[in-house]
């Protein structure tokens, strides 16, 4: 890259996710804490030099007036120059840090989250609940918003479902292969398996859903010029972008308004990367169902409206398909953890172009698509990640 | 009292909503109008969402609509609710849209498309919800 742009200055330096659980023994504080070191460790940093920081404050302890990355300075036992409480997790946070360093308010950004010991026997995680006073009353659930979407794709366009459960079951046999995944070990998957699971919402099934789990992520972001004499292979962030179509779980998403949620957001990526989607040999994707995953795709202009499920049938999705997605098995298999599973998409994408991703690597990635949220929760982000 | 998203636990006190769930109770369906733009809007603002108009008041709905987008819910959020269920999106004759249930049909019959009309029911509460129960005449 030319370096004339901000976010070519900058480098992703480190990564790291803790182990994960449907429960881990741990506070959110405790596994949070161990994402963060074991990013600075993965980059060849300490603690003390950090001096930006964008984390959730779950307690105990601390404030209780506007808790977060500020109660962190108090663990880390030394001021910060940069703070963002915004949103601090995934793309937005990878961006805003990346931002930041590069314009000098702070030199080693430190994104984390998680949690632990919080997932109780509910039949869904209670941040799943919008208690928006006209969604609560008809319980309303974040499955059941994604599906008013995806049922009007299904009026529209009468996808073979087969082939839409098919996509579920490709990135599950990921999560089957990879050892660090909650799911590791179950499966593997049919389509059929995905058509048999127990309905939750129409169209989706269990089968077809994101997983609640526990654990935590980190990433650490610096500029490309102290990335060149850190431990780890740089990873640039060619280019990123975002959508705020509106607040989330206050009106119900429409298709018409949000099928094509992201395409903006996306171009400008692109356009900043200097790349296409074609270019992209890796896809960590917002999985939290399958109907997301068919959409992503139609709105990257990878295939056309309504032929999403046929077009990904065709073309693979595993990790010697043409389109590998979700190579460490997503948000439906590996885990999905509160503050932290948007971190996840980039942890993967990372180790991707490092060539360290274990059992879902696939061969020579250089160019991986990280993306959060979707068509249900009205905002969307995308960034396109590649070797520094 | 204040309950989880800071709403007045008496529903017909909230500021903005009070007098959506006051009419609610008494049987009527009312949306905010801008007497400004005259759009019909909801959830109900502060503001305008097209012209940002303070200006607005509840007004009478014909309670007609159609089915925008419909899923039949069968793990609910909460045991509070009796699965299955159908949750939809509905177009309302004066151009807006809640998100309600289909009632008066079994959840397979509910469609996109389908013509509906508001039926109060009681929620899992024991409140009065205006949910929409399919269109008995033909059209």
């Amino acid at each position: 890259m030319s370096g004339s742009h901000p976010l070519h200055r900058v480098a992703i330096v480190g990564v790291a996710a803790t182990e994960m659980a449907r429960r881990l023994d741990a506070t959110s504080a405790e596994t949070s804490l161990r994402a963060a070191l074991g990013a600075l460790d993965d980059a060849g940093l300490a603690v003390a030099d950090v001096d930006g920081v964008a984390a959730r404050w779950p307690g105990p302890g601390g404030t209780v007036f506007q808790p977060g990355s500020a109660d962190w300075a108090e663990v880390f036992g030394h001021p910060l120059r940069w703070v963002c409480d915004t949103y601090p997790q995934g793309v937005p946070a990878a961006l805003d840090a990346a931002a930041a360093v590069a314009a000098g308010l702070c030199e080693v950004a430190l994104v984390f989250g998680g949690q632990a010991g919080v997932m109780g026997g509910a039949a869904v995680a209670d941040y799943t609940r919008p208690d928006n006073e006209f969604l609560a009353c008809w319980g309303s659930l974040t499955a059941a918003q994604f599906a008013l979407v995806a049922q009007v794709y299904r009026h529209r366009f009468a996808p073979d479902v087969e082939r839409v459960a098919a996509i579920a079951a490709a990135i599950r046999n990921a999560g089957s292969a990879n050892p660090a995944a909650v799911m590791a070990g179950r499966g593997p998957y049919t389509a059929a398996d995905v058509l048999e699971s127990p309905p939750v919402a129409e169209p989706f099934r269990l089968l077809d859903l994101c997983l609640a789990t526990e654990g935590a992520a980190a990433m650490v972001i610096t500029t490309a010029e102290r990335a060149r004499d850190l431990r780890r292979q740089p990873v640039a962030i060619l280019g990123g972008g975002a959508q705020w179509h509106r607040q989330q779980y206050v009106n119900p998403p429409r298709y018409d308004e949000v099928w094509g949620l992201g395409a903006d957001a996306a171009r400008r990526a692109f356009a900043l990367a200097e790349l296409g989607p074609e270019d992209v040999d890796v896809f960590e994707l917002y999985d939290i169902n399958t109907y997301e995953v068919v959409r992503q795709f139609e709105m990257l202009g990878l295939c056309a409206e309504g032929e999403g499920a046929d077009c990904l049938w065709e073309a693979g999705i595993g990790r010697s398909g043409r389109h590998p997605v979700n190579t460490d098995g997503g948000l439906l298999s590996y885990s999905h953890i509160g503050w932290g599973g948007p971190t996840l998409k980039i942890v993967e994408a990372v180790r991707q172009i490092r060539g360290t991703a274990g059992p879902g690597q696939v061969a020579d990635a250089e160019i991986a698509l990280v993306t959060g949220a979707g068509a249900g929760a009205q905002y969307y982000n995308v960034m396109v990640l590649g070797r520094g | 009292m204040d309950g989880p998203a800071g709403q007045r636990r008496d529903r017909r006190l909230r500021p903005l909503t009070g007098q959506f769930w006051a009419a609610v109770d008494r049987g009527e369906l009312v949306r905010p109008v801008c007497r400004d733009c005259r759009r019909s809007f909801f959830v109900p603002q502060f503001a305008c969402p097209r012209c940002q108009s303070t200006d607005w008041a509840y007004e009478p709905s014909s309670g007609r609509g159609r089915v925008y987008s419909c899923t039949t819910v069968h793990r609910p959020p909460t045991p509070a609710f009796d699965a299955p269920y159908v949750l939809a999106d509905v177009d309302v004759e004066e151009g807006w849209h809640l998100l309600t249930w289909i009632v008066g049909c079994r959840p397979e019959d509910a469609a996109i498309d389908m013509a509906v009309s508001v039926r109060f029911v009681s929620g899992p509460d024991g409140h009065r919800l205006p949910a929409f129960a399919p269109e008995e005449t033909v059209r």
